[in-house]
């Protein structure tokens, strides 16, 4: 089991390295990649304020506590995106091309190979824009408890879960449909939804966003925990991150067995 | 020993029609009609350790959908195949780490990136060890003289060079068999020349090729034997040596004469192209007339000036191969061969 876990680390970064190669190659790009999408991270937090500031409010939530859910969301993509969505346009291109029988002659999972080719470094970008407006909101809002703090890493890594899934059913969706670059706007219509506090939505909504399409676990609910109001219940939902990952899973190999390659 | 063994392998897949009428593109939206396509139908041949076999046939034959299925990259929908002692489809991670495979048109080098980060990068996917690594990539650039290029960006590279990067890459985890896919399309007579003596050197080291090629040059500097595919059936599967007896004993002749060539009439005689009045290409068939008579014949009625007599060429003989399409042809019309005793040599299987 630790050869295995060494084995991929080794794989991992020497990807990770010829990915950072490949982003010296082109430094004004990576550097105003970096830049664009951080401003574009930063749009909804900007109306957030200007909604506040021209007096009216999430109800129950300040403006502190409604831009924590903002932060955590970008943070989330700050490492979901880099690490698994970059899978989505990996599947898009190559299968469209044909070449992705060449991830298939590798000797490694294929999912771990289709993520490897697809890590992205720009994306780490989002953690900046993510970072900054989390310390912003967390300065305005009382300082967790020890508790609070725990409760949030379970439900972060249940949110990255999340996002990960997203991936994986874009991803897989590509074998069927092929070069539908559509996919990414299916994903921003859904998890727009979770980008803003889950008390604003209807009981029946707030259910169906946490335990069908649990897009309330990617920052609603670890905010709720940062902000000391759930309780310990509220790991149950990171329960359903689990089974929505493993259905994830299921669906992109199932999807796999459906790719057709191009003629040659 | 076998290395490859193939045994009524098929492959059918679905696709959907569509018309090129405006009304046929529309109606497309709400109905798309399906087709069953079979790709491959039935195929059976082996591959011993060592060989080199080239893999012919015309576009759409079927050729690509084997390499594919033996490459572990497509499922069949029926029949067999073992290889490395491994099906490839069902043990597809260990299986793939003991074969290569290089493509003319898909690069698996890194654009941006000089060649030996790539390098360095398939080691760790591969889990090559530093000491086996170092050691193969000094044997590899030797052999392919690429020296200083591997550390430039592999877009500024030339086409060869990039190939003979894109062989490193396919053959530094050491891979018992190599699939080639037109490795040499593109290159200029010198790139061709040194891809096709790193392939023999490493075919002398005990590496298995299987070669797919439209370069029938690739095919008669490399391959003993030839394997030809047409619409998913095997047609031909024997020596290269044999295929030129396949279709009886033909010659090709270019002539010179003192008189207009139209005035010659031989049985036998074919002419294929008429430069001028007095110079011509002429196929002649010697089962009907031998080269002596024709001489004869030929000096007698319009006087020889200059003669050249070759064999056919091969790609005469691949568009007649490729025009039978599945026509059934016995071993012994190739190779003289009684069709029991070459089937059981493994010769042809047409």
């Amino acid at each position: 089991m630790i050869a295995v876990i060494r084995s991929a680390a080794t794989c991992f970064w020497a990807v990770m390295r010829t990915k950072m190669a490949e982003q010296m190659a082109y430094r004004s790009h990576f550097v105003l990649s970096v830049i664009l999408l951080i401003a574009g991270d930063l749009v909804v937090p900007l109306i957030t304020l200007l909604v506040y500031r021209s007096g009216a409010t999430f109800a129950g939530w300040t403006l502190y506590e409604a831009l924590l859910v903002q932060a955590i969301f970008g943070l989330a993509k700050g490492i979901a995106f880099p690490l698994f969505f970059g899978m989505v346009n990996t599947t898009l291109g190559l299968v469209r091309e044909g070449t992705f029988d060449l991830l298939l002659l590798k000797p490694r999972s294929v999912l771990w190979m289709t993520m490897l080719r697809g890590l992205d470094l720009d994306d780490f970008g989002r953690l900046i824009s993510g970072g900054v407006l989390f310390g912003y909101a967390l300065s305005g809002v009382s300082a967790p408890s020890i508790t609070g703090w725990l409760q949030f890493a379970v439900l972060f890594a249940a949110s990255l879960a999340v996002l990960c899934t997203f991936a994986l059913l874009l991803s897989g969706l590509l074998f069927q449909w092929v070069g539908s670059s559509r996919v990414f706007d299916i994903f921003d219509s859904v998890t727009s939804f979770g980008m803003y506090p889950g008390t604003i939505y209807s009981k029946a909504v707030q259910q169906l966003l946490t335990y069908v399409i649990p897009v309330g676990l990617i920052a609603n609910m670890p905010a709720v925990a940062l902000l000391g109001r759930g309780g310990w219940e509220t790991l149950g939902a990171a329960g359903a991150s689990v089974v929505f990952l493993a259905l994830g899973l299921w669906f992109w190999h199932a999807m796999l067995g459906r790719y057709t390659s191009a003629g040659g | 020993m076998t290395m490859i063994e193939v045994n009524q392998l098929t492959k059918t897949y679905m696709t959907h029609e569509r018309g090129h009428s405006m009304r046929e593109i529309a109606m497309n939206l709400i109905r798309r009609p399906m087709k069953e396509v079979r790709a491959v139908q039935d195929i059976t041949f082996s591959v011993n350790r060592g060989e080199m076999v080239a893999f012919l046939g015309p576009n759409g034959a079927g050729k690509s959908t084997t390499l594919k299925m033996l490459t572990g990259v497509l499922h069949p929908t029926s029949g067999e195949a073992k290889v490395l002692g491994l099906t490839p489809w069902k043990q597809r991670r260990e299986y793939v780490r003991h074969i290569g495979a290089v493509f003319g048109q898909k690069s698996q080098l890194l654009w941006d990136i000089p060649p030996i980060d790539a390098f360095y990068m398939n080691k760790a996917i591969y889990g090559v060890p530093e000491a086996d690594y170092r050691r193969r990539l000094d044997q590899l650039t030797t052999l392919l003289q690429v020296g200083d290029i591997m550390k430039k960006p592999t877009r500024q590279l030339s086409l060869g060079e990039r190939m003979k990067c894109e062989f490193i890459m396919a053959m530094l985890h050491g891979p018992q068999l190599v699939f080639l896919d037109e490795p040499t399309i593109g290159l200029d007579v010198f790139a061709k020349e040194s891809i096709r003596d790193f392939i023999k050197d490493m075919n002398k080291q005990g590496v298995t090729f299987i070669l797919t090629t439209h370069d029938l040059d690739d095919v008669e500097l490399l391959a003993e034997r030839v394997i030809v595919i047409n619409h998913g059936e095997i047609v031909y599967d024997n020596a290269l040596t044999n295929l030129q007896r396949l279709l009886g004993d033909k010659k090709n002749v270019r002539i010179v004469t003192d008189t207009p060539i139209r005035q010659l009439s031989l049985q036998g005689v074919t002419v294929v192209n008429s430069i001028s009045e007095v110079e011509a290409e002429l196929e002649i068939d010697t089962e009907i007339i031998p080269l002596k008579r024709f001489i004869n014949a030929v000096n007698e009625q319009c006087g020889i000036q200059d003669m050249a007599i070759t064999p056919l060429p091969i790609e005469t003989l691949m568009k007649e191969l490729y025009g039978q399409g599945s026509r059934t042809m016995t071993a012994a019309s190739a190779t003289g061969v009684p069709a029991g005793v070459a089937a059981q040599q493994g010769d042809l299987s047409m």
